[in-house]
C-alpha cells in the first residue's frame, strides 16, 4: 500500500471577499472552428472535444466529435496571449463520432486517440504533425459495434499496455421501445503490448462517464461508472474493483457503497475539499451532485462511502440561473479547474436540453461556479460571459494561448461549436506542469501532483477518462493566487513520491521523473 | 406474503374472453392483426413506461393520467361492450361523441386511435426517446389494427377514436391538474411554523418545497371533493418519552435497526419512486394488467378495469393530499433526528412532501377496494411488477393483503409513522367506496 501523507488544505484566514470575477471574450466567429454536432435520437448523447498537442508546439490542439456529421481536428495556432485561432487538419473526418480521448497507447511518446462512435470504435495511433493512423486491428482493440458513450484509461499496475474501459450505451436497434436495454461496457485489458479480448463489465447500465481514480489514495485505482438512469432496470451508479490479475468486480453495500441513482452524464474529479481524497461532481437532471468520502478525516481504509455536499457548497446547479427559465437543467460535461487564479478549483458545468423536453429548459444557460475560500461556490457564468443558451454536450477548460489564462470550448447539439478567450483582468499567477516518465504509462495516468504555497496544497489526480464524452492530457493548470513561486512535487502512479521542487510562476514546465522541473517556452 | 397460494380465478372474469367485440367488416385479416386486447395491452405497457420516464410524472401526477387515459378507452368500448356510460357519472363529464347509427367500427382501430391520442396528450412532455416510442407504437400498431378492416371503417373509426380523445382531453383541462410547472415543486412556499409541522428533509434543492401543494383541491373523478374521506388529526405531537407519538417515531426507529431481509425486500418492493420505476399508482395498475392478461380478459373488461382503478387511485391522491396539507405532519426522519438518534437514516429516500396520511397506503386502500369489488374477494393473484429490476415476484392472497403490505412497507421503509400507513389504508377503502358506485354495467 502506499504510504501516504495527507495534506491538509492550509487555508489562510477566510476571506470576506468574493472570488475575483474571470471576464472570457467569445472568438467563435474568429477562432476558425466552425463545426457542429450532428443527429438526432443516437447522438442525443456524447459530443465531446479532446484536447491535446497532437504537433508538440506546446500549444494544445482539439479533435471534435462530429455525430451525424464528420468529426474534425483543428491545430492551435494561436500565439501566446494573443486572440485564439485554429486551422483544419485533414484526415480526421470521421463518422459516427461520439466523442474521444487522448493517451499515449503504444508509449512512444505521440499522443494517440481513442474515438468512441456509434458503431465501431478506434483507436488512432499517434504519428506526429497530427497526423494519425487507425491501429486498432494492430493493438488488438476490438472496437465492437456499440453505442460508445464513456472512456476510461489506465496502467494496471505491472502493465506495458493500458487498460481501457468503455463505457455503451442503448441497445440502438431498440428505438421503438429502448428502456432496459443497456448493452454490455467493455473493458480491454494488456496482453503484452496489445489488448485482450474485451471482457464485458455485467451489469452494465447506460453508462456516460468512466473514471479510474484512486478514490482512497489505496495506491490502486478503481473504476467509477456515472449511469443514466432514464433507460437502466435496477441499475444504479458503480465502482469497480480493479485488481490486477483478477476480474474486475463491483463493490458492494456491505462494503460501504450506497445506491444512488440518477441521470449520470458526467463526472468531474478534484480534491475541492482540500483532504488530499479526490471528490467527484456528477452531473445529472435538476440536481447535481458532489460526493466527497462520508468519513472524516479521510484514510486509505476509508469506506466507498460518500456524501452529497452539493447543497451545501453550492453547486447543485439545478436550474437556469439567467434568463428567466425556471424549468430544472440538464448538465453534461463537467471540469473542476482555476479560471481566475485564486488557487481555488472552480467548476464549469455544460448545459443544454436533451431534444425539446418541456420538462426542462430549453434556455439553460452553462454554469461557471467560483469557489470561495469558505469552500462554497458563487455562480458567475452570466457575468463572465459564458451563460450560453445553445444546447452544449461536452467542453474543456484549458490555456490554449498560453498565457497563464484558462479558455473555454464548449461543443453545442446541432449549433457551432463556441470559444472563449479567458481576459480576465487581475488575475493570480498560475503554472502549468505536464507529467513524463519514461517506458510505459508516459503521461502518467494515475499519478497526483501537489502544489504548494503559503495558501495551502492543492492536489490533483492524474486522470484520462470522465467528463461527458471527451478528455485532456497534457498541461495541468494551477492558480497560485499572489504567490511568485510555488513548491510542486508527484507521486507518481507507481506510489513513489517526488522530491518537493521549486517552479516559479507563470511558467510551463515539463516534470520528467528523476528530473527537476523544466520551464518550456512556446514553439 | 410471500410464496403463498396458486392463482385463482373469480366467477366474474368467466365472461370476459367470449365477449370479445369484433372488429366489423374485416376480411383477409392475417394472423399479425392487432385484436383490441392487444391494442390496450400495449399502450398501457408502454404508458407505465412512460410515467417512469417522464419527469413530471410523479404518483399523483402519474394517478390522474391513469384516470383519463381508462376513461377514455372504457368510453370508447362500452357501447360494443355492453356498458354504462361514465358521462353524468363521473364529474364533469360529458357524453363523448358517439357512433354513427347503422355504421361499422372497428374496436380495435377505434380504441387505437383514442389511446394514440390521449397517450400523446398526457405525455406530449416526455422525452425524445418515449416520443419516439409513441410515434412507433402508432404507426405499427396502428397498421396492425387495421389490418383486414375495410378503409371506410378503419377512417370513421380512427376518426371517432380521435374526437372522443379530444373529449376527454377537453375535460381534464379544468380538474386543476393540468399544468405541473417545475415537476410539481413550487418556486415558492411558506412552511407552517411549529414542531410538528412538515420541514424539507432532502439534500435536492429542487425539494426544498413540497410537492403539489394544492393537489387536495383538485377536481376528483367520482367523489364530490377531495375532503370527502376526511381523516382525524394524526397523534397530537409530543417529544414526551411517554407519548403516543414518541412511541410510534420509536418504533420507526426500532424497526429500522431489526430489519429482516424480507422487510427490506417488501419496502424496496412497494418503493415505487417517481421517475425509477411507474410510481405507486403504476403499480396497481401493473397488478390488473398482469391479471387481465393471465385470464385472457375482453377488450371492454380491461378498459372497465382500468378505469376504475384509474378513478380509485387518482381520487386516492386527491383525498390523500388534501389531508396531508391540512395537517402538515412532519416525517420520521425529522422528528427522529431531532428527539431520538440525530445520525439516524431511513431505509428508504424520504418523500418531499407532508407525512400524514402516506399516499401509498391511501390508493392502495382505494385499489384494493375496487379490484376486491370487480374481482372478488379471495382473489389471489402473482406480482411481477419489478421483476426486471431483480426484486422477486410476490404472491397474495387477494387484493387487501397486497394493500396491507403496501402499506406497511412504508414503517420498514423509516418514511411514515404506523398511523399513516393505518389511515391511509381506512381513506383508500373510503374512496375506493366511491368509485365502486359508479354504474358500469346493467
Amino acid at each position: 500500500m502506499r504510504v501516504l501523507a495527507v495534506l491538509l488544505m492550509l487555508c489562510g484566514p477566510a476571506l470576506a471577499e468574493e472570488p475575483l470575477l474571470p471576464a472570457f471574450a467569445e472568438e467563435t466567429t474568429t477562432a476558425g472552428i466552425d463545426h457542429r454536432y450532428m443527429g438526432d435520437w443516437q447522438y442525443m448523447v456524447g459530443g465531446g472535444v479532446a484536447v491535446f498537442d497532437c504537433d508538440a508546439d506546446g500549444f494544445e490542439d482539439v479533435f471534435l466529435a462530429g455525430g451525424a456529421g464528420p468529426s474534425q481536428l483543428y491545430r492551435n495556432v494561436s500565439e501566446q496571449g494573443q486572440a485564439l485561432r485554429f486551422e483544419p487538419v485533414d484526415g480526421m473526418a470521421l463518422d459516427s463520432v461520439t466523442g474521444a480521448y487522448p493517451l499515449d497507447a503504444d508509449n512512444d511518446g505521440l499522443m494517440d486517440l481513442a474515438v468512441l462512435r456509434v458503431g465501431e470504435n478506434r483507436l488512432l495511433r499517434g504519428l506526429g504533425a497530427c497526423r494519425f493512423q487507425d491501429a486498432s486491428a494492430e493493438w488488438g482493440f476490438d472496437g465492437g459495434d456499440a453505442w460508445s458513450t464513456a472512456f476510461a484509461a489506465t496502467w494496471e499496475k505491472g502493465a506495458d499496455w493500458p487498460t481501457i474501459a468503455i463505457g455503451n450505451y442503448i441497445d440502438r436497434a431498440q428505438e421503438d421501445f429502448p428502456w432496459g436495454s443497456c448493452t454490455d461496457n467493455w473493458l480491454h485489458r494488456a496482453e503484452g503490448r496489445r489488448f485482450a479480448a474485451p471482457l464485458p463489465l455485467t451489469p452494465s447500465f447506460c453508462a456516460l462517464s468512466m473514471l479510474f481514480t484512486d478514490w482512497n489514495r489505496y495506491g490502486r485505482p478503481s473504476l467509477r461508472v456515472s449511469n443514466d438512469r432514464e433507460y437502466y432496470e435496477g441499475g444504479q451508479e458503480q465502482l469497480w474493483h480493479l485488481e490486477a490479475g483478477t476480474p474486475p468486480r463491483l463493490y458492494t453495500e456491505s462494503e460501504g457503497w450506497a445506491r444512488l441513482r440518477i441521470w449520470g452524464m458526467g463526472i468531474a474529479s478534484q480534491d475541492v475539499t482540500g483532504d488530499g481524497f479526490p471528490d467527484y461532481f456528477l452531473t445529472s437532471m435538476a440536481d447535481n451532485k458532489l460526493q466527497t468520502l462520508a468519513a472524516q478525516p479521510a484514510t486509505p481504509d476509508a469506506k466507498p462511502a460518500f456524501a452529497d455536499v452539493a447543497f451545501a457548497r453550492g453547486v447543485t446547479a439545478h436550474r437556469p440561473y439567467t434568463g428567466g427559465e425556471t424549468r430544472p437543467s440538464t448538465a453534461w460535461h463537467a471540469q473542476f479547474d482555476d479560471v481566475n487564479n485564486d488557487g481555488r478549483a472552480d467548476l464549469f458545468v455544460a448545459k443544454g436540453n436533451v431534444d425539446a423536453m418541456p420538462d426542462f429548459a430549453s434556455d439553460d444557460p452553462n454554469n461557471l461556479l467560483l469557489q470561495r475560500a469558505d469552500g462554497t461556490f458563487l455562480e458567475a457564468g452570466d457575468v463572465a460571459g459564458v451563460a450560453s443558451m445553445k444546447s452544449a454536450r461536452g467542453a474543456a477548460l484549458a490555456d490554449f494561448n498560453r498565457d497563464g489564462l484558462l479558455d473555454l470550448i464548449v461543443v453545442n447539439r446541432r449549433e457551432p461549436v463556441q470559444i472563449w478567450r479567458n481576459v480576465t483582468t487581475g488575475a493570480g499567477h498560475a503554472v502549468a506542469l505536464w507529467l513524463r516518465q519514461g517506458g510505459s504509462n508516459r503521461d502518467a495516468i494515475g499519478a497526483f501532483v501537489e502544489v504548494k504555497t503559503d495558501a495551502g496544497v492543492q492536489s490533483r489526480e492524474i486522470t484520462i477518462g470522465g467528463g461527458h464524452a471527451g478528455g485532456q492530457l497534457g498541461w495541468r493548470h494551477f492558480g497560485l493566487g499572489a504567490a511568485a513561486t510555488a513548491e510542486v512535487r508527484v507521486i507518481w502512479p507507481d506510489g513513489l513520491a517526488g522530491e518537493w521542487q521549486s517552479v516559479a510562476a507563470d511558467g510551463f514546465y515539463l516534470m520528467d521523473r528523476d528530473k527537476p522541473p523544466q520551464a518550456v517556452a512556446p514553439n | 406474503m410471500r410464496g403463498r397460494g396458486g392463482i385463482s380465478r373469480r366467477g366474474v372474469l368467466g365472461m370476459a374472453a367470449g365477449l370479445a367485440a369484433l372488429p366489423l367488416t374485416r376480411a383477409a385479416a392475417s394472423s399479425n392483426s392487432a385484436t383490441p386486447e392487444d391494442v390496450i395491452g400495449r399502450w398501457y405497457k408502454l404508458v407505465l413506461q412512460l410515467v417512469r420516464h417522464t419527469a413530471t410524472y410523479s404518483p399523483p401526477v402519474a394517478s390522474r393520467a391513469f384516470a383519463y387515459l381508462g376513461i377514455a378507452a372504457y368510453e370508447a368500448l362500452a357501447p360494443s361492450g355492453g356498458m354504462r356510460t361514465l358521462a353524468g357519472q363521473v364529474n364533469g363529464l360529458t357524453a363523448v361523441p358517439a357512433r354513427a347509427a347503422g355504421q361499422d367500427y372497428s374496436d380495435a382501430v377505434l380504441l387505437h386511435a383514442v389511446m394514440t391520442a390521449s397517450t400523446q396528450n398526457f405525455f406530449g412532455n416526455t422525452g425524445p426517446s418515449g416520443q419516439g416510442a409513441m410515434a412507433a407504437m402508432a404507426q405499427k400498431l396502428g397498421a396492425r389494427a387495421a389490418d383486414g378492416v375495410a378503409a371506410d371503417v378503419v377512417a370513421r373509426s380512427t376518426e371517432l377514436g380521435q374526437a372522443i380523445a379530444a373529449h376527454i382531453f377537453a375535460w381534464s383541462q379544468g380538474d386543476g391538474g393540468a399544468v405541473v410547472e417545475n415537476m410539481g415543486f413550487p418556486l415558492e412556499y411558506t412552511l407552517t411554523e411549529g414542531a410538528a409541522h412538515w420541514v424539507p428533509t432532502s439534500l435536492v434543492r429542487q425539494q426544498q418545497m413540497p410537492l403539489l401543494p394544492n393537489w387536495g383541491n383538485n377536481r376528483p373523478f367520482a367523489m364530490a371533493d377531495g375532503g370527502v374521506c376526511g381523516l382525524e388529526p394524526p397523534l397530537e405531537y409530543s417529544e414526551d418519552p411517554a407519548s403516543e407519538f414518541y412511541a410510534q417515531a420509536m418504533e420507526v426507529y426500532t424497526t429500522s435497526k431489526t430489519l429482516t431481509d424480507e422487510q427490506k425486500l417488501i419496502a424496496r418492493f412497494w418503493s415505487d419512486d417517481p421517475m425509477l420505476s411507474p410510481t405507486p399508482p403504476g403499480h396497481w395498475i401493473s397488478i390488473a394488467m398482469q391479471i387481465l392478461a393471465r385470464d385472457h380478459a375482453d377488450a371492454p373488461r380491461c378498459a372497465e378495469v382500468l378505469a376504475l382503478l384509474g378513478i380509485a387511485v387518482a381520487d386516492g391522491f386527491i383525498g390523500c393530499w388534501h389531508e396531508k396539507f391540512r395537517h402538515d405532519l412532519l416525517r420520521p426522519v425529522t422528528y427522529i433526528r431531532r428527539v431520538i438518534d440525530k445520525t439516524w437514516n431511513p431505509l428508504l429516500i424520504t418523500p418531499p412532501f407532508p407525512e400524514y396520511p402516506s399516499g401509498h397506503s391511501t390508493q392502495s386502500g382505494a385499489a384494493a377496494a375496487v379490484l376486491t369489488h370487480l374481482f372478488g374477494e379471495g382473489f389471489a393473484f402473482d406480482d411481477a411488477t419489478h421483476e426486471n429490476e431483480g426484486l422477486p415476484v410476490r404472491s397474495f392472497p387477494d387484493f387487501w393483503a397486497a394493500a396491507e403490505e403496501a402499506a406497511v412497507s412504508r414503517l420498514y421503509g423509516g418514511i411514515h409513522f404506523r398511523a399513516a400507513n393505518e389511515r391511509g389504508l381506512a381513506q383508500g377503502r373510503c374512496i375506493g367506496e366511491q368509485a365502486i358506485a359508479l354504474k358500469t354495467r346493467g
